[in-house]
Parts: structure tokens; sequence; C-alpha cells
């Protein structure tokens, strides 16, 4: 019997986890270490953060179904990796600390056959100072996104009889999930709306974007009344329908209370007041450490500096000229321990996809590579798969591959709530990463990446919000939904 | 090499252009052709989209220099004005749009350096803007709202005028459709009313249904009287407004006038109990 260990239990975690149970069945054993005890419908948070959906709506018990799947969850944080093991033994192992089901601070070593690091990131508040203060607030999580509607409603309340000043966006140079932030600052306008506050509401857009439109990933079409246009433009006129003015090519770099400064691409310093802002932090890698068998930190050999995993992709620093498709991993498998694996966030990016810039006092500005979501699911599977193959093949098993700069992704943006009036961007973007040996001059086929904006896109993200969960669930016929 | 300038309504111009990863011999000579087709047309600015290279980079004449943007970007911009503008894509027909006079823009010059610029002059800014709309798949009647821009493209179809961006057009969601809205929901409940014979109902429903019908009929008509005021001051307040023209308004509230009337009569002889 073989044993597949899964740090982390988000998209990317539980993804890999339940289809290495399904397929390995009971002759081998998948165990689960996370430290959350419910699974979270990310994508939704941004209706819990304008109290259009409750917290119990995007989350679900995760014991349960693990109980269910026949999968061993541990309720603990992963603090270290030994990949060749310890003095007496060669077998690799982890080291856990429980944070829940009354074991809280407890330690246990778990040896493994095959690890999965699907971790996540780590929310990286303290990169910009003041961040990690309670000025501002997130809706990362579920816990989040209940602070943020409750801090939202104070604002809306107070706007019955004055002015107040919301700032919604990126709170770093350096981050990426600009679309959670697009979708919250909109159906923050929504709900201000329906709330008849908005004209007290100042309401401004900050993000470290180049231009309005970008979304992370270079920009798209858009199919707006009929026409054809570019996400710039589309994104342009959102915004200025919506009375909803920007800052963009911004790394935030100090936050105090009612006051974020930040930096722009083109040199200068400002800086915004607010009364309420939902500012994205970065993201890193969670911090594990890593030891030979002697003891050795050997961190910096399996991980990147950014925290992340290294896998299959090349990591030789290339200027931005020679970046090229082929520099993304395939098979995400660590190259110097062939039995350990990450995926959805955890691995570590090449490089960005966005054009890297800075400003000219040598301050990077640019989102990093998005891959969450729809990739997220797909290396999941792909990565359980190639596990799996290994278990039943052995270890030269051919591996599956699911390249970023061979896979396309669908987006949902929400622009508001609503069964009649609710609007949503809904985005295919092919491929993810660029290939511009392929598709000279946009690095991508305009065919394939392109986006739409009106009810049915809301009607989509809400059938999206309702069949992932039932699908994370292992209801009849999970396996049956696409990633 | 001078290379063919496109013109509408050639559609390849339309792709998001993509951007300038190196400075080597292949950028020098897409900029060379960019100069040397500027020179034989005589133009002030060209974007490399518009003689097919779809990269970000736009070539601007500066007295007598020939200067290179390479991944521009607008990181500012303020003090919006109308401009009057004019593209050989276009066929050099005047297209009014929105622009922005003061801008802050980062680019890279021919080495790759990134550079940083204001301008803060109407002229150059109008056309630093519209270069770099071409390069986001981005064309002058883009800018244009829809009624605008499709009166620009039967404008270029030779069938008509320009649009002026000072006049006021449609709303895109009037008021006037509330009293359509109200009016048809009513005649919908008067049109089924006259089916109620059909049923075994009592003596005292279908006297209520006929009340309903009394009560509808002049509401309809009111509710049409009132479209018609609101359309004619719509009409007044909006230049260019196809919906708002005299003959639809009277069109919608004939129409829905002539429907209550039949129904009420239909009622009369077919609802009313008595």
């Amino acid at each position: 019997m073989a044993r597949l260990v899964v740090m982390g239990g988000g998209v990317s975690g539980h993804t890999a986890a339940t289809f290495a149970k399904d397929w390995l069945g009971d002759e081998h054993e998948v165990v689960v270490v996370t430290p959350n005890s419910q699974w979270n419908w990310i994508p939704s948070n941004i209706w819990v953060g304008v109290g259009q959906m409750t917290k119990e709506e995007v989350v679900f018990p995760l014991a349960p179904v693990y109980e269910k799947a026949g999968i061993d969850y541990r309720q603990a944080k992963a603090v270290s990796i030994h990949p060749e093991g310890k003095d007496d033994s060669d077998t690799p192992y982890i080291t856990i600390e429980y944070t829940g089901a009354g074991k809280e601070g407890q330690t246990e070593e778990i040896t493994y056959d095959y690890l999965i690091n699907a971790t996540g990131p780590k929310l990286n508040f303290g990169a910009t100072p003041g961040l990690d203060e309670g000025h501002t607030v997130s809706v990362c999580t579920a816990d989040h996104a209940v602070h943020a509607n409750l801090e939202l409603k104070k604002i809306f309340e107070k706007a019955k009889t004055e002015k107040q000043k919301i700032l919604v966006g990126t709170g770093h140079g350096m981050c990426t999930c600009q679309g959670a932030a697009f979708e919250y600052i909109f159906n923050i306008e929504h709900e201000a709306n329906k709330a008849g506050v908005r004209d007290n509401l100042e309401i401004k857009w900050i993000s470290n974007e180049s231009f309005l439109g970008d979304f992370g990933m270079g920009g798209l079409h858009m199919k707006v009344g009929g026409y054809v246009v570019s996400s710039k433009l589309f994104a342009e006129s959102l915004f200025a329908e919506r009375n909803v003015p920007w800052i963009i090519g911004a790394h935030v770099n100090k936050v105090e209370e009612g006051k974020a400064h930040y930096e722009l691409l083109d040199g200068t310093t400002g800086e915004e007041a607010f009364d309420f802002a939902m500012l994205i932090p970065p993201f890193a890698g969670v911090g594990f450490k890593a030891y030979d068998k002697a003891g050795e930190d050997i961190t910096s050999k399996i991980f990147a500096p950014n925290g992340f995993m290294k896998v299959d992709a090349d990591y030789s620093g290339k200027p931005y000229e020679e970046w090229k498709a082929s520099d993304w991993p395939r098979t995400y498998q660590n190259p110097d321990y062939k039995n350990m694996f990450a995926c959805g966030i955890a691995f570590a990016p090449p490089h960005l996809i966005s054009k890297p810039m800075s400003s000219p006092n040598g301050t990077p500005i640019n989102p990093t590579p998005p891959r969450t979501g729809m990739p997220a699911g797909i290396i999941g599977k792909a990565v359980a798969h190639s596990v799996c193959d290994m278990i039943k093949e052995g270890e030269n098993a051919h591996l599956h591959e699911a390249s970023m700069a061979e896979m396309g992704a669908a987006c949902v943006a929400s622009a508001g709530k609503g069964a009649f009036d609710g609007t949503a961007a809904a985005m295919t973007v092919y491929p993810v990463v660029p290939d511009f040996e392929k598709y000279p001059g946009t690095g991508r086929d305009t065919d394939y990446t392109f986006g739409e904006i009106g009810l049915a896109g809301h009607w989509i993200k809400h059938i999206l919000h309702h069949m992932f969960i039932y699908k994370a669930k292992l209801k009849p016929g999970w396996t049956l939904i696409p990633e | 090499m001078v290379q063919t300038l496109k013109q509408y309504p050639d559609e390849s111009i339309n792709v998001n252009a993509g951007p300038i990863r190196s400075f080597g011999e292949s950028y020098q000579q897409m900029v060379e052709d960019l100069i040397d087709t500027m020179k034989a047309h005589t133009l002030d600015a060209l974007s490399a989209i518009q003689i097919g290279y779809p990269y970000q980079l736009m070539v601007i004449r500066e007295n007598s220099t020939y200067i290179a943007y390479a991944n521009p970007r607008i990181i500012t911009q303020s003090d919006a004005f109308d401009s009057i503008e004019r593209s050989h894509y276009f066929h050099n027909q005047p297209i009014t749009v929105k622009r922005y006079k003061t801008l802050s823009l980062v680019y890279e010059n021919k080495k790759g350096e990134m550079k940083t610029k204001i301008i803060d002059n109407k002229e150059e800014a109008a056309l630093f803007q519209r270069k770099l709309d071409y390069l986001f798949n981005t064309t002058l009647i883009d800018r244009l709202l829809p009624q605008q821009r499709e009166q620009a493209v039967k404008a270029l179809a030779g069938k008509g005028h320009m649009p002026d961006i000072s006049d006021a057009f449609c709303p895109p969601e009037s008021k006037k459709v509330y009293f359509v809205s109200v009016a048809d929901k009513l005649l919908f409940f008067m049109f089924l009313s006259l089916f109620l014979p059909l049923f075994p109902l009592s003596k005292e429903t279908l006297s209520g249904w006929y009340t309903y019908d009394k009560f509808a009929f002049p509401a309809i008509l009111f509710l049409m009287m009132g479209f018609f005021f609101y359309a004619q001051h719509e009409a007044k307040k909006y230049k260019q407004c196809s919906s708002c023209q005299i003959g639809n308004n009277i069109g919608v509230m004939v129409k829905r006038s002539v429907a209550a009337l039949a129904f009420a009569i239909g009622a009369y002889f077919l609802v009313n109990p008595y």
C-alpha cells in the first residue's frame, strides 16, 4: 500500500486528493493535511463581502466529505518537508502541527510515498507596511469577506447622511487577483445603488495594472452591445459609466488609518484618503522549511525565493525577450525529488505573464501570474493522474501534462448580483501563458481570447457557484463535472 | 520601406497588439518602415498596426525628429475635452471624440529603456491617445456612443454625416418606457379577462374582473397620454434620437389605446355579468 499525502485542501489540493482517492481505491492511502476545517468556494467571497451571500453558502465542512471518500483528513498545517527521511529511516516525511479537532498545537510526523504540495498562497499582508494593521479589509477568505461586509454596511449607514470614500484594488505592486478586486468594486457600486447611497459614495479603483482591462493577462477582446472592443476600452467605459475613477500602474507602499500611499509607474507618488478600503495583498509561499537526511536546511533547493515550490520549469532567470512558453512547467514534478509535485498557486512560476515593468525608481509594478481557479483545478487533476500512474505502474510511468502555455482558462467576473439586474463579464483566454512563437504579436489565439458582459454572465457565475460546490461535496456524478 | 497603410473598412487593424519584447534588428526595421511610410504620406504619427505589424509601437514626429514609443502606457490623464480628429484609416473624415489634455506616460525608447513623459498640450495629447488606441484594438469610432457609432458607420458608407459628440443622443434607458411597461401589463390582464366566460365562474368573480376592466381602460389611456407628453419632452432634450420622433411616439400611443378600446368593448359584451 502506497501513501499519498496532499498538503492543502483548496481548489487544487481538493481536486488532486479526491480524484486520486477515486482512482486508487482502498488499495492505497490518501492523506490530506490542511489547516482549514472548511472548504471555501473563493470566487463567491465577493458576494459575501457585500452581504449578498452568507458565509455558510460559500463553505462546507471537509471532515464528512473526506470521511465519505475514505480520505485520511488531518486538520493541521504542514511545517517542514524531509524528502530524504532521517538518520534511521529513508522514508520521506512531513511534520505537521494540528490546528483543530481538539489536537491544537500537537505535532506529528507523517511519512509519504508521494507528496503533492497544494497549499495555496500565504496572504502576504506584511509586504506592504500597514496592510496588516486592520486599516483595510480583504475578501480573500470567507471570514475576511464577512468582516468586509460588516465594515461596508457601516459605511453605507454613514453614507445616508455624509460623504464617504471607498478605495478598492491591489495593495502592492506585485499583486495578482485583480479580478477579485474588480468584481468587488462593481458589486459595492451595485449594492450602493440599491441601498440609495451611491450619491454620497466616492468609489475609486487602484491597481498595479499598467492599463485598465489588463486583468493580469495582458488584456483581451470583449463583446459589448454587439461590438467587439478591447478590454481596455471596455473597462474604461465601464468605470466611466459607473462613475468610478481609477489609479493605475500603482504600487501601494504604505497604508495608514484612512490613507493609502502609493508610487506610480511614472515615478510620481501620491496618497489616497479612504473611509473604507479593500486592498488585495500579494501572495507568497506559505513558508515551509525543507531538510535533508542529515538535517541540513535544503529549503532553497526545493523552494524558489518567493516560497513557492520548484517544479519542471526553467528558472534560469533569462531576460524578458527570451521568455518562451516552454519555460512553463508541464508535469509539476520537483526536479530533485521525483515523488514530490506542486499544483495550483503552490508551484513557482518561472517568470511573469504580463510584461515586466518598473518605475524610474526601480520599483517593480506589474501583475504576477494568476494560477487560481480553472488552471488550479486542471493542474491538480493532472498531478493526481501522474501520481496514481506512478503508484500503479512504477516510478517510470508516463507523467500527465498540463502546461499553462497550452491551456485555456475561463473566468466570470461579476459586476453586480441580481437575478434580473445582475451583470458579469465572462472571459476566456487561450493560452493562459502567451506563446509568442506560436501566436506572433499578442502571444494568444485571439479567437479564443474573448469576453462578453451581460446578465447571462451573472447567471453563469451563479450556476458555477452551485456546480462547483456540488462537485467539491462529491455528490453523485461529481467526476463528470469539468474543472 | 514604405508599407501599405490600412484603411477602413479593412478590419485586420482590429487586434490587440503584442508587447515589444526585444529591440534588435527586426525592431529597428519596423521603426524604419514606420518612418518611411510616414514620410511618404506626410503623416505626423503612425501606429505599427496601421501598417500591419501587431506590436505595441508608435512613431510620432516632433519637429523634424521621429520618436519611437515602444510599449507606451498612459498612467494619469486629466482635463477632458472634445477633440475633432481625422485619421488616414477613416479616409480623413472628421470624428469628434473625448480626449484628455494632460497625460503622464511611460514608454520604452529604442534601446528598451523605460522613459517617462508629460504631455500638456491638447493637440499632442490627442494625437498620442489616438495612436495608443490603435495598439489596443480601438479606432476612433469605437470611442463613440452606440448611436453615434451607427451614424458614423453610415457616414463612412456615404449615407449621412458624421455625428457631433456635442449632440445629445437618446438616453440608453428612457423613463418613458415605464409608461409603456405598465400599460402593457394592464392590457395583458384585460386580454386574459376576455376568456373568463369560458370557465364556470361565479357572478361575483366576473363582476370583480369587469370592475378591473373598467378601471384599466381609462388608466391605459392616461398612461399613454403621459407617455406622449414625456416622450415629447425627451425629443426636445435629445437632438439625435430616432426613437424620440413624434411618429414613433404616436404609433406607440395609438396602438395601445386602440387595443385598450377593443378589450374594453369585448369586456362589455363578454365579461359584464349584468
